[in-house]
């Protein structure tokens, strides 16, 4: 949600697709749950065309939405019929970002079977990352090229050794990193409101995710180091500089 | 060997059972859901299935996130695991080989997922039956179920008659379990948990409060847990809050236990400011 509402706002169209049918949650988060007149599934199931299911985001213009369904099964669209409208959607847009489903089921599958790169997103947690460990090796082995974006991390936690450092989880998982997000009570606060981050430039968040979606465009953006520390690391290690960004 | 002081009859004598082998009595099985990823299933469940075996109930817990395994981490007991549930249900090992004793709390054991397995593996049947099984020997079955509504959840929820479900006081969360709870129908008889609150949030009015999400879900509360650094710590750790004597998360997890277990606990303390976000929940949230 906010990597699509910052992207539109640079410009670039944008079509959300959110994959968790049975439990939509993305209309939600961006505040177009009360203008969802069809669905996904309606799309497949050829009773709409696809442009009349796009929600147009006003606040960006250049942000679409396409809701899921929510009182079907995931098993109600099939691989191909998913690939199929993300490549459609694919045709009138910069980017399509897909809100894969938690798990690795048939939700996950539908996701990423229109999708041409991956971004996966872990807390630094042991079970979250042993969980993307085994999601990441989903993607390799469909030859999606993966990226990964670490959320909700509290440095004065890693500080203190009480959570794994962003060093530690990119080690682990060995993909190419995207982005750092903290956990910031702003994303609570804004997902309820349905108010993309990009809304306001005055929040702390914005700009971590303006950095983010430049990294996407291609650009080379150095992540902020905010502590030269050390510290003991969960591991035991010895461990020099904390990044955020 | 222990004496159980709660007043609620859910609960038998658990030794008879165990040394006689006679089912005087079944156990109860509760699958822990929420819908939404993320929430806090595993962490609950490792917390209560400790709190309750703390209590000197014997309780057994299945992990039944076959490919993304938690349980064992946050219990501690990844390098102990050696069978797991997809080996006793196609009967390459039997139930005792697999059940893996806690290392901290006598009276618990894991019978963890397969990492390298899928769901669609599970034989739903199969799995009922061996929830059935685990009732004649242990106290509690608690099953922790994965995220979403697809065929982990629904395997995990064959062969349990209760349900906690448990969310997190955000209109997604609130979405999803209201949904879950549509699907589970009456016969759970679904109770919840409201997990990681933050009280300051909730004054500021930017997080739902308890209230809130009660008024929404209209479910039976069991308990509230608050957003506590320390939960991160002790996963990591694999030591799950509740061994804590001490804090008020670990009583938060000692409460619950004691209304599991059928005890006339006082509900939750919680403040009561005012509710701002109720409003869009209301228009929103349920389509
Ligand atoms: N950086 C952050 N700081 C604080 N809270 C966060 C942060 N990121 C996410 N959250 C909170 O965590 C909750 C879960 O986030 P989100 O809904 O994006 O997860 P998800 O992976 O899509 O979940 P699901 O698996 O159910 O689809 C959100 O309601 C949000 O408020
Ligand atoms: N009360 C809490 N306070 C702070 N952190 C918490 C709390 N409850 C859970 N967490 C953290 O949130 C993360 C997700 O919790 P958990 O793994 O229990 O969720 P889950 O619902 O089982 O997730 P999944 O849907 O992936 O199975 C955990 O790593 C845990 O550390
Ligand atoms: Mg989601
Ligand atoms: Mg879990």
């Amino acid at each position: 949600m906010n990597l699509g509402a910052t992207l539109a706002k640079t410009g670039s169209r944008v079509v959300l697709v959110d994959a968790d049918i049975g439990l939509r949650n993305l209309d939600l988060v961006l505040g177009l749950e009360k203008r969802i007149v069809f669905d996904l599934v309606e799309v497949v199931e050829e009773r709409c065309q696809l442009r009349q299911a796009l929600i147009r985001d006003k606040r960006f213009e250049s942000l679409f939405l396409l809701p899921a369904s929510q009182t079907r099964d995931k098993d109600a669209v099939s691989e191909e019929q998913f690939a199929a409208v993300v490549d459609q959607a694919a045709e009138t847009a910069d980017y399509v970002l897909v809100d894969s489903p938690a798990g690795i089921e048939a939700g996950f599958r539908n996701a990423v079977a229109g999708a041409n790169e991956a971004i996966v997103v872990t807390t630094p947690e042991v079970s979250a990352i042993r969980d993307a460990d085994r999601v990441i090796g989903k993607l390799s082995d469909r030859g999606l090229p993966v990226r990964l974006i670490v959320n909700r991390l509290r440095p004065e936690m890693v500080h203190s050794g009480d959570m794994l450092s962003v060093d530690d989880v990119c080690e682990v998982l060995g993909v190419e990193l995207l982005g750092i997000v903290p956990d910031d009570e702003e994303i609570i606060d804004t997902t309820n409101r349905g108010e993309p981050l990009a809304l306001d430039d005055s929040k702390r968040l914005t700009a971590i995710y303006q950095k983010i979606v430049r990294r996407l465009e291609g650009e080379l953006v150095p992540f902020t180091t905010f502590d030269n520390g050390y510290r003991q690391g969960l591991f035991g290690r010895l461990f020099a500089g904390l990044r955020a960004g | 060997m222990h004496v159980l002081s709660q007043t609620g009859e859910a609960v038998a004598a658990p030794e008879e059972r165990v040394t006689t082998g006679e089912t005087t009595k079944l156990g109860r099985a509760i699958v822990v859901t929420s819908g939404k990823g993320g929430v806090g299933k595993t962490t609950t469940t490792a917390n209560l299935g400790t709190a309750l075996a703390q209590r000197g109930a014997r309780v057994a817990l299945i992990d039944a996130d076959v490919g993304l395994r938690n349980l064992d981490i946050v219990l501690g007991l990844e390098n102990r695991v050696q069978h797991h549930l997809l080996d006793v249900l196609e009967e390459t090992a039997t139930i005792d080989d697999a059940l893996v004793p806690d290392k901290h709390s006598e009276g618990l054991f894991l019978l963890a997922a397969a990492q390298a397995r899928e769901k669609d593996e599970v034989d739903t049947e199969k799995m009922r039956a061996l929830v059935a099984s685990l009732r004649e020997r242990f106290d509690y079955v608690i099953i922790d179920s994965p995220a979403g509504i697809e065929k982990g959840f629904k395997n995990a929820v064959a062969g349990a008659q209760e349900a906690i479900v448990v969310c997190t006081p955000e209109v997604s969360s609130v979405r999803d379990v209201d949904r879950v709870v549509g699907l589970l129908g009456n016969r759970f008889r679904p109770q919840l948990v409201i997990n990681r609150v933050r009280p300051q949030l909730v004054k500021k009015g930017t997080m739902l409060s308890v209230e809130d999400v009660d008024a929404f879900l209209r479910l039976p509360l069991l308990g509230v847990i608050a957003d506590e650094p320390q939960i991160i710590v002790t996963t990591n750790r694999g030591e799950p809050l509740a061994l804590q004597r001490d804090g008020k998360t670990a009583a938060a997890y000692h409460a619950i236990a004691a209304r599991v277990a059928g005890e006339d606990v006082p509900p939750p303390q919680v403040e009561l400011p005012k509710p701002t976000l109720f409003q869009r929940l209301f228009r929103g949230g349920r389509a």
